[in-house]
């Protein structure tokens, strides 16, 4: 069951298949999907060794993309980074979407003061800008992969609430709801059964709208330093080692910030088509 | 329009108080005895560590030390640094306090330009080449990280041709490029707004009576179609302003810019939680402030808007 019963799935496929944007976005987070899973192989240096007496070379028949300020090798370390923003963005948006279903839906099928007082909490979260958020989160859990998790999902979680809560509402009307409450399903049984079949293409949408503003998030705390720490390579915080030797060594930073526009891109285009192509209501939203 | 403004100005206070609360308990919660790190290699002095808990009123059962904390706030002394001992968290904030603002004013002030201005390019000239150029640079600039644009901005205007400097604060010419980076991403954003937005209005029926009139397409363009801009643009600029004042961190970051944002992230690595939690406070008012003055501002230009909010 989808939002759109009537369309099968071939004629969903087809009309995906029409969006130009959709589909290079499609290619594009393949390839990302790919290289993250396969990093370790296609990887031609380990990302973290180091070699002093080779740093920050050019890109050359051993180093493609050149060697960073401890000679480690540029492409390995983007090649693993393509794993480290998808292994943020995949906790992310599953932590959002679980904890966002299940408080929104609660909201929106309870009611009263359930409703209330998640209403509230989400008012309240959405008051702390996100990068701010962040700096309060690192100064607790200190700077790491988890606080960039917590942070995000903290950021996140309200936005998915909201939609679901809405989308609750809606099905709330429907007829089949009342017959299963005549029936005597229980509540929450009626929330993941019933409800939740109906609303799960506006949510898949929403997630993967979602999936490029993590990457740029993630990427965004790393930079400040923040988020991921070394070893462990992040493009935010390639960029980021890369932009003070500008002048002398624009490698690094250059080759970073083309990968993660370039797969932000690709993620989004992918997320237009996809909200396109499920659900059409939603265009211009 | 009185009564509105009261009611939003209470709806603030709980929003506030949850903001202190969450700071207290976060500075609280942190590992580590701030005292002992003050003292550094002096820890063993029992008496130089009592007296320092007496004067960060540490001492104290935690609700005092909460009721310490809002009074802290509400004079807007914030506390006492640990970094810099002694020293009031105002007095570390002072240098910075405006600069961060002001970058995000200034940001919004290009973004709205530039993206007016490209929006109505773009639709003015549908399904043509300028128009698929611009809509190209809008995915550009609104999928791709600032600090990753910054890369190649720098690149071309600093590094290679020595127009603008790389870095620093304080003379108008090391404010060019900050200012645009920050701008780019709700530059693009306005930008896809006034285009979706002429593109419609600029099929409506009393369009077709201005060409009839025999108007100039300028008259036409600028006098009756974007005009109806103004509604939507006002709301989602309070929206891009809070974001933009979270933003600056980013671009105080790339251009060494001594800023609120720079300045809660160094004193995050040098554990001066005090003047980090400072820093949050003060952006989420600012935030507030901000969507606070947006609504005013739309109910200004809306008289709709004002009469529900009347009622």
């Amino acid at each position: 069951m989808s939002a759109v019963p009537a369309a099968p799935r071939s004629r969903l496929l087809r009309r995906f298949r029409r969006s130009r944007g959709g589909m290079v976005g499609a290619v594009i987070v393949v390839v990302v999907i790919l290289v993250a899973l396969l990093a370790p192989l296609l990887a031609p240096h380990p990302f973290d060794a180091t070699d002093l007496l080779n740093t920050w070379a050019p890109p050359d028949h051993v180093n493609r993309l050149g060697t960073d300020r401890l000679g480690r090798d540029i492409a390995s370390r983007l090649i693993m980074g393509a794993r480290v923003s998808l292994l943020v963005a995949s906790s992310v948006l599953a932590i959002t979407l679980c904890v966002g279903v299940v408080f929104g839906g609660v909201a929106g099928l309870f009611g009263g003061t359930a409703d209330g007082l998640i209403m509230r909490a989400v008012d309240i979260v959405l008051a702390f800008p996100e990068v701010v958020l962040a700096i309060l989160v690192a100064a607790v859990l200190g700077t790491g992969t988890t606080t960039v998790i917590v942070a995000l999902s903290l950021v996140w979680w309200p936005g998915i609430a909201r939609l679901t809560r809405s989308l609750v509402l809606v099905q709330k009307q429907e007829l089949y709801v009342d017959a299963a409450i005549v029936c005597g399903t229980p509540r929450l049984e009626i929330l993941w059964r019933h409800i939740l079949p109906n609303i799960a293409a506006p949510l898949l949408v929403r997630a993967s709208i979602g999936v490029g503003f993590i990457i740029m998030a993630e990427a965004t705390l790393s930079f400040l330093g923040l988020g991921v720490q070394e070893p462990t390579p992040s493009w935010g915080s390639m960029i980021r080692d890369g932009l003070p030797t500008l002048r002398s060594d624009p490698y690094l930073a250059m080759f970073s910030s083309i990968v993660i526009g370039v797969t932000i891109i690709g993620f989004n285009l992918l997320g237009d088509g996809l909200r396109d192509t499920l659900d059409p209501r939603l265009h211009g939203h | 329009m009185v009564r509105f403004l009261l009611r939003r100005l209470i709806g603030l206070l709980p929003v506030m108080l949850a903001a202190m609360f969450v700071t207290f308990a976060a500075l609280h919660a942190l590992p580590g005895d701030p005292v002992a790190v003050m003292l550094s290699d002096h820890s063993a002095d029992v008496g130089m560590a009592n007296r320092l808990r007496a004067e960060y009123g540490l001492d104290q059962p935690l609700p005092t030390q909460f009721l310490h904390y809002i009074e802290d706030i509400a004079t807007g002394r914030f506390g006492l640094s640990f970094r810099f001992v002694h020293l009031p968290v105002s007095q570390v904030l002072r240098d910075s306090l405006l600069i961060s603002p002001v970058l995000a004013l200034a940001s919004l002030a290009v973004a709205l330009t530039l993206g007016v201005l490209g929006g109505v390019f773009a639709a003015m000239h549908r399904n043509r080449i300028q128009d698929t150029a611009v809509v190209l640079v809008l995915v550009v600039g609104l999928s791709v990280p600032n600090f990753a644009i910054a890369t190649f901005l720098v690149t071309l205007l600093s590094v290679q041709t020595n127009l603008l400097p790389v870095a620093g604060w304080g003379t108008p010419r090391q404010a060019v490029l900050p200012v645009l980076v920050l701008a780019i991403p709700s530059a693009a954003y306005v930008a896809r707004l006034t285009r979706t937005f002429m593109l419609e209005v600029l099929q409506q029926d009393y369009m077709r009576t201005a060409r009839a009139k025999g108007l100039s397409e300028r008259l036409i363009v600028w006098r009756h179609a974007a005009r109806n801009m103004l509604v939507p643009l006002v709301t989602s600029a309070g929206v891009m302003l809070g974001g933009l004042l979270s933003n600056t961190v980013v671009v105080e970051t790339i251009f060494n810019i001594p800023g609120l944002g720079r300045l809660a992230i160094d004193s995050i690595f040098a554990r001066d939680y005090p003047v980090a939690m400072a820093v949050v406070l003060l952006f989420v008012l600012f935030y507030a402030v901000i969507n606070l003055l947006a609504d005013l501002l739309c109910a200004l230009v809306d008289p709709r808007l004002r009469r529900g909010m009347a009622g």
